[in-house]
């Protein structure tokens, strides 16, 4: 029983893995700095900061990302609360719903969305802005999983009717009690939420291509069927993108990050 | 020889920790119930790990009915365990938890099933075999675990503070339960607690533990009325403790500011000077005939149920007097001055 | 009563949107799989399903999700297992679950240019194992380990594979170490204590007890691969023919000749994957009363 003995098959095992993880990092960082034959630059990154269509398609996809975020915690939030409040019973049916995106892959619903939405009395692809609305709605659904496990998570782990409850015997109303109790303790929680909905929606690609919308995943698709190393610098600077918002969650919340796989 | 012999052991975990249990030895003959009593982190549960061979001891050996199983694996020895945890496997019912042990070990299907039923009529638990653990409620599935560890008629029986998970109520009834089940297998039984009632009530004998080291061995009767170290008085049920000067060494005589008392045993290192009385609630009347007396203002009272608990300020210290209740009994009234008295043979100095 | 109704309105606007965007369209896509090109209800769509073309996109997606749901079920149970139960030190395992739950959310178009950069035809992993070459005895250079010369294409559906292990295992990590976590040492000491030997253990309990935990593990691997479209269209345009890019071909202009009959292809896809979460639910629920999670 004792557990500080060698054992040969964890470290193969481990270090499998850690081979699986690293040398594709590793062999994209190598090959997006050799753009220059025979030295070692980082030419690849240069180029793709010059060219405006990426910053276009970054800041298009980032200000998506943003809005979405906003739209979520608006919904999901709120809904959440009231649920643990007053709801609890309809708690199993609220999370079977948010669980859909999973059975539903993001092609199948980009297909439902373009055949209803893009007819009368819609015509909803018809201008930008309409386009933009439903392209967001698509993302608040692909992020819903994960927005909603952070936040029911933080709710149950600070057990909002007592809150609430002392909240409202000390005389708060309930703006107050969601603004002044409720939020703040939930900060972790939907800061982590949020991140993780911002990272899926930069590197998304199927709404934004199906609804042809200038984003950062349509731009990369263009980029990977035309040139050699500047895709994989997109690919460097997409993982570090996701690091750092990874990152912070696992600072802010010291726990393990645990996400799901849809949207890819 | 007898039957189990603990000798010298001790245990470290890693090379700079202290030592977790430190020169235990102990002799247990055949039949007997014992209970290892002591707080969290005494060395009690480690002692019995080593017994069951989970832990290899640092030092020491244990020899079960005259064979030394230092070095046999725990699944060699044939000895029976239950967990604070039910750690049932949850993959199978009742039934086949039970028979568990002597499927291992290869005994036929017929067999199994006979033993099983025999071991389910003795838990009083025949109708559940079909069950499974998640089934059942916190006792019952500890029932099963005592019935899986006796199936394979141990030699030696451990349990591992198997009550602590459980309701008070349940706690109670199950405690008889294992009493009464080691005595009809007259099996030998080590019994782990931090609870002093628990080992008061089933026990043989009790072994005191405190920082892996044996404090007092004895029967619950000699742990309770005769403790031999300040610790064991004091974990051991409630204890009043009276500052006081000794005056005369050699009968126990002292005083407690001014007040002259009388104890029955000399005091313990020979000498006169400060030292504690030590008397239990329990042996201070109000307003009695003991040789001994002190006055004092009530506190507080707490009426318990069966025993009436009044707290008394007696110069500088607080002492706690248990009176039995009856229907008759007259309580005093808080701040009422009252005399409390005991007899000398109920105290005792201690440094 | 009054009030009970008040408490409804309070989730209404959640509901309105589940239903505008996600139930809505996706009745209104499995209907149209069962209309013709009127809107009269007909089965022909779903016949359509069983043509040749049709069952060959099926069997990809298939293939693809059953081997890397395998292959990164067993890569992220041995690696789980090895950083709980194995000797590895606090850091290691802690480092290892944090990298799974960043590789396991790295998907899309970056992992495919990733899986180029490095085992393309000039990609980094190649050119290594290229340059491994001697002499041979009539002085001809034999490079013994070019991937490419040896038949291995990224762009094909072993390729697929390899670059979908690359989150398929960590997400079996994340999923399956809680499982791992939750065998309780004291089942090990009972048994031990019972006379059991260490493979009895694990093949009486250990491995049972951890077997709807592993199957639900695979399952959710299997969706995961199956519904992917982004990773397969950034690596090979679109020419290795899975379910999803056959559906995204039909989106984009009617390579089936049929709009309807994409729906019925997509409604199929629903079905493969609602049966697996289903099944994957219904082992979860067994797991977690044994685990006690």
């Amino acid at each position: 029983m004792t557990k500080s003995r060698f054992n040969p098959w964890t470290w193969l095992w481990v270090t499998v893995a850690t081979l699986y993880f690293f040398v594709p990092l590793w062999g994209t960082f190598d090959f997006s700095m050799r753009m220059k034959r025979g030295a070692f630059t980082f030419l690849a990154y240069e180029k793709v900061f010059a060219d405006p269509k990426f910053l276009d398609s970054f800041r298009y996809s980032a200000t998506m990302g943003v809005i979405t975020v906003i739209v979520s915690i608006m919904l999901f939030v709120p809904t959440i609360y009231w649920i643990h409040l007053k709801l609890p019973r309809l708690r199993p049916v609220v999370e079977l719903l948010t669980l859909l995106p999973f059975i539903i892959p993001v092609i199948v619903l980009v297909f439902g969305l373009i055949r209803t939405f893009s007819r009368p009395p819609f015509r909803m692809t018809q201008t930008e802005f309409t386009t933009d609305i439903l392209i967001t709605a698509g993302y608040v659904i692909l992020s819903m999983p994960f927005m909603f496990r952070a936040v029911d998570v933080g709710m149950r782990a600070i057990d909002v009717r007592t809150l609430t409850e002392a909240a409202q015997s000390l005389g708060a109303g309930w703006l107050r009690v969601l603004f002044s109790v409720i939020f703040p303790n939930l900060r972790v929680a939907i800061l982590s939420g949020s991140l993780i909905t911002f990272a899926t929606v930069v590197g998304e690609l199927i709404l934004a291509d199906f609804l042809v919308r200038p984003a950062l995943g349509p731009y990369m698709i263009v980029v990977g069927g035309g040139k050699a190393y500047e895709p994989a610098a997109l690919g460097i600077l997409s993982f570090g993108l996701t690091w750092i918002c990874l990152g912070i969650i696992q600072l802010v919340s010291r726990g393990d990050v645990r996400l799901q796989p849809i949207g890819r | 020889m007898a039957f189990l012999e603990i000798s010298g052991v001790t245990k470290h975990f890693g090379p700079d920790a202290g030592a977790a249990v430190d020169d235990f030895s102990l002799s247990i003959e055949r039949g007997e119930f014992i209970s290892f009593l002591g707080p969290s982190g005494c060395g009690k549960t480690t002692t019995l790990r080593v017994v069951a061979g989970f832990e290899q001891a640092s030092a020491g050996s244990v020899h079960i009915n005259g064979v030394d199983v230092s070095s046999v694996p725990a699944n060699r020895r044939n000895v029976g365990m239950v967990f604070q945890a039910y750690a049932l496997f949850p993959n199978m019912t009742v039934a086949e938890n039970v028979g568990f042990g002597l499927r291992v070990a290869g005994q036929p299907a017929a067999l199994i099933q006979a033993r099983v039923a025999v071991m389910l009529e003795l838990i009083r638990l025949p109708d559940y075999a079909r069950r499974y653990p998640h089934q059942l409620s916190g006792g019952q599935q500890q029932r099963v675990a005592l019935a899986r560890a006796l199936a394979v008629q141990p030699q030696l029986l451990l349990l591992d503070e198997p009550l602590s998970a459980l309701d008070a109520k349940i706690r109670i009834e199950l405690r008889s339960e294992i009493r009464r089940i080691q005595q009809e297998l007259k099996l030998t039984t080590i019994y782990v607690t931090h609870d002093q009632e628990e080992a008061l009530s089933l026990s043989d004998r009790i072994v005191v533990m405190n920082m892996g080291r044996i404090e007092q061995v004895g029967t619950p009767f000699e742990i309770y009325n005769y403790p031999r170290t300040a610790f064991t008085a004091s974990f051991v049920g409630h204890l009043n403790l009276l500052p006081v000067q000794v005056t005369d060494a050699a009968t126990g005589a002292c005083t407690f500011e001014g007040t002259p008392l009388a104890s029955s045993q000399p005091a313990p290192n020979k000498q006169a000077g400060s030292a504690r009385l030590a008397i239990r609630p329990e042996e201070l009347v109000l307003n009695g005939t003991g040789a001994n007396r002190l006055s004092g203002r009530v506190l507080s009272v707490n009426f318990l149920g069966n025993v009436v608990r009044l707290r008394v300020r007696v110069g500088a210290v607080e002492l706690s007097v248990d009176m039995f209740n009856e229907r008759k009994l007259v309580l005093p009234a808080v701040d009422a001055q009252v005399v409390l008295s005991f007899p000398a043979h109920a105290c005792w100095l201690m440094d | 009563m009054l009030a009970s109704l008040w408490n409804y309105l309070g989730v209404l606007p959640f509901f309105a949107f589940i239903i505008a965007f996600l139930i809505f369209p996706a009745t209104n896509l499995f209907a149209g799989a069962f209309q013709d090109a009127k809107g009269n209800f007909t089965l022909v769509n779903i016949q359509g399903l069983f043509s040749p073309y049709i069952l060959k996109a099926y069997r990809t997606s298939l293939e693809v999700s059953l081997i890397t749901s395998v292959s990164g079920g067993v890569l992220g149970f041995f690696v789980a297992y090895a950083i709980t139960m194995g000797a590895a030190p606090r850091w290691v395992r802690s480092s290892l679950l944090t990298f799974s739950g960043l590789a396991a959310n790295f998907g899309g178009v970056p992992l495919a240019f990733a899986f180029i950069a490095t085992m393309g035809r000039t990609g980094f992993v190649t050119a290594i194992l290229k340059s491994i070459c001697y002499s041979a005895a009539d002085a001809s250079q034999v490079c013994p380990f070019d991937p490419y010369k040896a038949g291995f294409s990224l762009y094909s559906t072993v390729g697929l594979a390899v670059t979908y292990t690359y989150f398929q295992f960590p997400l079996m990590v994340l999923v399956i170490t809680p499982a791992i976590e939750g065998l309780k040492r004291e089942w090990r000491e009972a048994a031990e204590n019972l006379g059991a030997s260490a493979w009895q253990y694990w093949w009486l309990i250990g491995f049972p007890v951890l077997l709807p935990s592993i199957l639900g593990a695979t399952l959710l691997l299997f969706g995961s691969a199956f519904g992917a479209y982004a990773t397969a269209q950034a690596l090979t345009g679109g020419s290795i023919l899975l379910v999803t890019i056959v559906i995204g071909q039909q989106i984009r202009g009617d390579v089936l000749g049929d709009t309807n009959l994409g729906y019925a292809l997509a409604l199929g896809m629903v079905v493969v994957m609602a049966f697996c979460i289903a099944l994957y639910a219904l082992l979860d629920r067994r797991a977690s009363r044994w685990l006690r999670r």
